[in-house]
């Protein structure tokens, strides 16, 4: 028995410190319903992402952007040759769907991760430096945040034409680091005048040594944290562009579908053709939102306290 | 004393930020790729009037004469005329800017308050039932995508069930009729204000539920409600009288953080049912090309955005004494 357990701990002790920490951190996460639900939702929009290369492969007719049915030039009813049915031009609509899973993923994922990388560099700047630069900073972000950064979004197409995908998410990210930034700024004020900080400054650690080796390494589950629901935001924005008709006209995203069965007059006609993309674009910024939530459990332990199990 | 000059700094405040949304937009005007006369002067003129317009804007001066001629003909309110309608600018946003607030503060006074109040009996019955299905549906509602929300109302209650008018928000026969009074008027705008503003409502809530929740729980763990009880006043002078007020604040705070977001939801809202506001004004600008009318919106839209915040600022002030000095 005693033994047993003497080595069980011999075993945790081996393990690399993250993988203990990532091992604590799931024990925790897994007891959150909606937590798992939201993961469980993300494999499968993961699934979807991966399979959309198939359709394609299998017959150029299912090509989400330029595949047409030979025999089919209106929108139609679900039928075994299209799963989904078709658009007004007789495109497959399930490879659409597919195909806006990875848009989704790839939108949501890489404007997130600037923003986060950017509201970190700048928060961590701005907390550590203080005085001037902080002030310069933090009044940067306050005149970001109040900007709607769809409608900005919306003129800057006006003024550069139609904005590739790159462009927007580069936008995206540029207009989401202020509310990163200030929780992050928050956090390395704290940390700034703790012993260790003090320590290594008496050590003769440079600036940067201190801002990425010690402080960096305790903000970082946090900037991991706000990554989440930085996706869901990135998300929302390009589905909405996308909606309104300023999307990237080279791609197929869920806000295009909706753009084209809206404006083509089919909403009434073809539930088929407007639920699916409705219900993915929803489904996937809850399922976001529900990981974000859960984790925050992980890294708060003041939330866990209150017995919150969703 | 106090709450008056903090509202006048931040008057200041907002004034600069303003004037640097301004510039940066001047900016953009003129350095994005192409002709800024033609993005200017309506290119169904004819030359004499072209050039007239041009003198009017300065679009023949050097850069810094422009930008000069730019920030005097916002502070006199001349916009130019707008492509599309023909009109000058100011007129038809002037038109516009009622709509839209009726809307937008209709629906966020009334997410806040029913949120607050819905976070209030989740947190009393936490754990419950009752929680867990009001926390569910502030989750799912707060996360739909929202004009697909709008396309779907529109769907089910004006085009399946037809209980309301499907867009704008007069009927002609209405506003024409001669007998047509003004409550009949009044109940014919809320009858095509009632999905809008449910759209607008179900998005919004949600999240004030979830931090009124959140705070609240917070709140009842303070040591002035062991205080209350050891009192022996009741529960519900507990929850309503010492908890709900100060765990509202973060509400009030989150309102106006989300500001920008409501904006946005805002001209989604008002382009799906073509409601007449600044917002759809905007996105038909943009689509079509009609740029003075397209930047005169959106200058408004931030005014309307800064002066809301200022707004919050100030009941926040008001509520917290703490926030003024």
């Amino acid at each position: 028995m005693n033994a047993d357990r003497l080595s069980a701990n011999k075993k945790i002790l081996k393990r690399p410190h993250w993988i203990n920490r990532f091992l604590e951190g799931w024990s925790i996460y897994r007891k959150n319903l909606l937590g798992k639900i939201g993961l469980v939702l993300l494999i499968f929009f993961a699934l979807m992402a991966l399979s959309s290369f198939i359709p394609p492969k299998i017959d150029p007719m299912y090509e989400p952007m330029a595949g047409v049915d030979p025999e089919i030039s209106k929108a139609t009813a679900p039928s075994m040759r299209h799963w989904l049915g078709t658009d007004f031009i007789g495109r497959d609509l399930f490879s659409q769907l597919l195909v806006g899973a990875r848009i989704a993923f790839l939108v949501g994922i890489s404007a997130a991760f600037m923003s986060v990388f950017l509201g970190t560099a700048i928060g961590m700047i701005a907390g550590y430096a203080g005085r001037f630069t902080d002030t310069i900073l933090m009044r940067l972000a306050d005149i970001i945040m109040v900007m709607p950064s769809l409608l900005v979004l919306l003129m800057l197409s006006a003024l550069f034409s139609k904005l590739s995908i790159w462009f927007i998410v580069l936008f995206i990210a540029l207009f989401r680091w202020p509310g990163v930034s200030r929780v992050i700024r928050a956090q390395t004020l704290s940390l700034k005048h703790r012993p260790f900080i003090e320590a290594a400054k008496v050590a003769g650690a440079s600036h940067l040594r201190i801002i990425f080796r010690h402080i960096m390494p305790n903000v970082l589950p946090l900037s991991f944290l706000y990554m989440t629901f930085q996706v869901t935001s990135a998300i929302i924005i390009e589905a909405a562009l996308a909606f309104l008709g300023f999307g990237d006209p080279s791609t197929v995203s869920w806000g295009m579908m909706l753009q084209w069965v809206w404006k083509t007059g089919h909403m009434f006609k073809a539930p088929y053709w407007l639920l699916p993309p409705g219900i993915c674009i929803s489904l996937i910024t809850l399922s976001f939102y529900m990981l974000g939530r859960a984790m925050d459990e992980v890294l708060d332990p003041r939330l866990r306290k209150e017995g919150e199990n969703y | 004393m106090e709450l008056l000059r903090y509202i006048y700094r931040r008057l200041i405040q907002i004034v600069i930020i303003f004037f640097v949304i301004l510039t940066i937009l001047f900016f953009l005007f003129h350095l994005a790729p192409g002709d800024p006369v033609s993005r200017m002067v309506d290119p169904n003129l004819t030359p004499e009037d072209a050039q007239l317009i041009i003198k009017e804007l300065g679009l023949d001066q050097p850069l810094w004469m422009q930008y000069l001629y730019y920030l005097k003909n916002f502070l006199t309110g001349h916009f130019g005329s707008s492509f599309h309608y023909g009109q000058p600018v100011i007129d038809i946003i002037g038109n516009r800017l009622p709509n839209t607030i009726l809307l937008f503060t209709t629906s966020i006074i009334l997410s806040a308050i029913v949120g607050i109040y819905l976070g209030k009996i989740a947190s009393w019955h936490k754990g419950k039932k009752t929680d867990t299905l009001m926390t569910l549906g502030a989750l799912i509602t707060h996360t739909v995508f929202l004009p697909w929300m709008a396309l779907i109302m529109i769907w089910i209650f004006a085009y399946r069930l037809g209980w309301f008018p499907i867009t704008g928000m007069i009927s002609e026969e209405v506003w024409l009729n001669p007998n047509a009074g003004v409550w009949w008027k009044m109940i014919d705008v809320l009858h095509h204000m009632a999905l809008p503003l449910v759209t607008l409502f179900l998005i919004h809530f949600g999240s004030y539920l979830l931090i009124m929740r959140s705070s609240m729980l917070n709140t009842l763990k303070e040591d002035y409600i062991l205080t209350g009880r050891a009192k022996g006043l009741s529960e519900k002078v507990i929850r309503d009288h010492h908890a709900a007020p100060n765990a509202a604040l973060p509400v009030v705070t989150s309102v106006g953080l989300s500001l920008a977001f409501s904006i946005n939801g805002g001209a989604l809202t008002e382009t799906v049912f073509t409601w007449p506001g600044i917002g759809r004004e905007l996105v038909f600008a943009v689509s079509h090309n009609d740029y003075p009318l397209a930047m005169a919106s959106f200058l408004l839209i931030a005014i309307v955005v800064l002066l809301s915040n200022l707004v919050v600022d100030i009941l926040y002030a008001y509520l917290d004494p703490r926030i003024r000095y």
